[in-house]
């Protein structure tokens, strides 16, 4: 079992009458890439809000590395780097201002240091421009170095993608999961991206009117499950034929496809045998959209209650 | 400690590095200046009295105001004021010091209500400012307790209006060293001794007199805007409301001055040199010490709902 980085405990917080957060509890884990998905006013600003102590719980607890938010918030505030909502920043000082002026509100951040995260995020060359003059993208990454100046055990970035270029993205993404994998930083990601979350994240969790609603595992554990496939294959009766009387499978035609679910290791053998049984396969490959499904399945529609 | 002068020193170079800051203290400069410009051109110099025939400048001049006083009753009460004065050098055998940086610092410190209007504008947007630019999300999850925060904006405001008052004291001086010379290290002045005669006093010393009195109506007025900034949240309102306050302040007390709680409104209590030797209090029976327990009830109430409000409130979404 790793080890426990963050822990949501029965987390309520209601405003005036309403419960806009009926009781979330889990557990995120160091070295972990946690996906937080769900509809617009589905409560995960509120959530992130809480974790960072901006607003306060009505009942539960935040833990982190065991300090209460509520109770020792010093301490546990302390390993946690995030970004809420927008990077917003101050616009009149340089990006290398900006980064100085967090720098000097947390212990033993060092100048070196903050060269590093710039040039981690590779800001360079804007650091010492204004930040008002920065495109989103700037600003995305510039948020990206303040969450990491102190070394924080806890990432939380809302929407750490927003803004970016396919290329910055592409980056951004590869930098999450080495923080995760090689300094076991525990990264929490809110997104309403689908396909960014299912590139990214380990687990995900799915959030709707205030309530987890699901917990998945993405990437890894996939191949213990069974895979929808498509294939494009002639004839494609006598295939259907051959998954059915082989491997009893059930395979449905989807226009030109032929769908089947299965685990991946069987799609050589599959492959193989309908080739001895004269079937021309043309190409074959998982469904995408598949967390997608997942997610519409679970929320229904995009309502807000 | 070492952790609360960083905070203060952010949050000196966030008022600083704003050209808006800067953009004060031009207009300040150029207020000085014009003065000195027009003191120059237009002013009672006191030039005439420079020469050793002083005695008989200050007789003539004398000799002026009586005329013109059975020329124009208006001018009664100030020109026999100026009267006695002249007799009371040529009394004392005191020859009329010449005008200098010292006397021009005295005049200017007309410019410290200017100074707390900027520091008003300071104040009523140093905490509503991170709200508006949403940059007080990435400021409260620091390790740092919303106090600590909160005590730093405080005390930076309280810091802005010393450097400002400092910077209209020196640019002052400097300008009135220019264009009237210095007159020396410790001048004196004659004034109002406040029993009707006169007396001769430090000029230096009256300034800094002065210069604190004038900090007192600041630092309320700056706390008022500050508080209104951590309620609410928005510089506008703590602008208006501290201006407002701070220019309709006496025509409130004057307003309700019948009233059995007047003497309890903020304003009356402000001008503490109501107290000082030859000035008359607002209302009968106020004195000194009943003001100053006055004005440090509003601070603390002012300090205490700045703080409940900008501590205990969440930070929702916009």
């Amino acid at each position: 079992m790793p080890e426990t980085a963050m822990e949501l405990i029965d987390v309520k917080k209601s405003v005036g009458n309403k419960e806009i957060i009926k009781g979330l509890s889990f557990s995120i884990y160091k070295g972990e890439v946690f996906g937080f998905i769900g509809p617009n006013g589905a409560g995960k600003t509120t959530t992130i809000r809480m974790m960072v102590g901006l607003m306060k719980l009505s009942a539960g607890d935040v833990r982190i590395l065991g300090n209460s938010i509520s109770t020792n918030y010093k301490e546990a505030v302390k390993e946690v780097g995030a970004i809420v909502e927008n990077p917003e920043m101050y616009p009149f000082m340089s990006g290398w201002q900006n980064l100085m002026h967090y720098a000097r509100m947390m212990p033993e951040v060092t100048k070196e240091r903050v060269q590093e995260v710039v040039t981690l995020v590779g800001l360079e060359k804007p650091i010492n421009d204004k930040v008002g003059k920065y495109s989103l993208g700037m600003r995305q990454r510039l948020g990206i170095a303040q969450a990491l100046l102190h070394n924080p055990s806890v990432l939380i970035l809302d929407e750490p993608t927003n803004g970016l270029d396919p290329a910055g993205i592409r980056e951004i993404r590869q930098y999450i999961r080495k923080l995760a994998k090689e300094e076991q930083v525990a990264i929490i990601i809110s997104s309403h991206l689908l396909s960014e979350i299912e590139q990214m994240c380990d687990r995900i969790g799915v959030i709707k009117n205030g309530e987890l609603i699901s917990i998945q595992t993405v990437g890894g554990d996939a191949a213990d499950h069974n895979l929808i496939h498509q294939m494009e294959v002639e004839p494609i009766d006598k295939a259907a034929q051959v998954l059915q009387e082989q491997y009893q499978l059930e395979a449905v035609r989807i226009d030109e496809f032929l769908s089947f679910r299965s685990q991946k290791e069987q799609v050589p053998a599959i492959i193989k045998s309908l080739m001895e049984n004269d079937c021309a396969v043309y190409q074959i490959h998982v469904a995408k959209g598949n967390l997608e499904d997942q997610f519409f399945e679970l929320i229904g529609e995009n309502t807000i209650e | 400690m070492s952790k609360l002068v960083s905070l203060i020193y952010n949050e000196q170079i966030k008022i600083y590095i704003q050209k808006s800051t800067w953009a004060m203290y031009i207009v300040l400069a150029l207020l000085i200046l014009g003065m000195a410009v027009m003191t120059n051109n237009f002013g009672n110099s006191t030039e005439q009295y420079q020469d050793d025939n002083w005695r008989e400048v200050l007789q003539e001049e004398n000799a002026a105001l009586k005329e013109e006083m059975q020329n124009e009753e208006m001018m009664a009460d100030y020109n026999s004021q100026q009267i006695e004065k002249n007799n009371y050098y040529l009394e004392h055998d005191i020859q009329p010091e010449a005008y200098g940086a010292w006397k021009f610092v005295q005049e200017n410190l007309a410019f410290l209500s200017v100074v707390s209007l900027l520091t008003i504008i300071i104040a009523a947007g140093i905490v509503a400012n991170e709200f508006r630019w949403g940059t007080i999300k990435l400021l409260l999850i620091r390790p740092i307790s919303r106090s600590g925060i909160l005590l730093s904006k405080y005390l930076s405001v309280l810091l802005f209006s010393l450097f400002t008052s400092i910077f209209v004291f020196a640019f002052s001086w400097i300008i009135g060293a220019i264009f009237f010379g210095v007159e020396g290290v410790n001048p004196s002045i004659v004034t109002n001794d406040g029993s009707g005669g006169f007396e001769v006093v430090s000029l230096v010393g009256s300034i800094f007199t002065e210069y604190g009195y004038s900090m007192v109506n600041l630092i309320m007025m700056a706390t008022f805007a500050f508080m209104i900034s951590s309620i609410f949240r928005n510089s506008a309102l703590a602008i208006g409301t501290a201006i407002f306050l701070m220019m309709a302040g006496n025509s409130i007390v004057g307003f309700f001055a019948d009233k059995e709680w007047a003497k309890y409104i903020l304003f009356a209590n402000t001008d503490l040199s109501r107290y000082a030797a030859g000035n008359t209090p607002w209302i009968e029976g106020m004195t000194f010490g009943f003001s100053i327990s006055v004005l440090i009830v509003y601070y603390i109430v002012f300090l205490v709902l700045s703080w409940l409000f900008f501590t205990k409130r969440d930070v929702a979404g916009q």
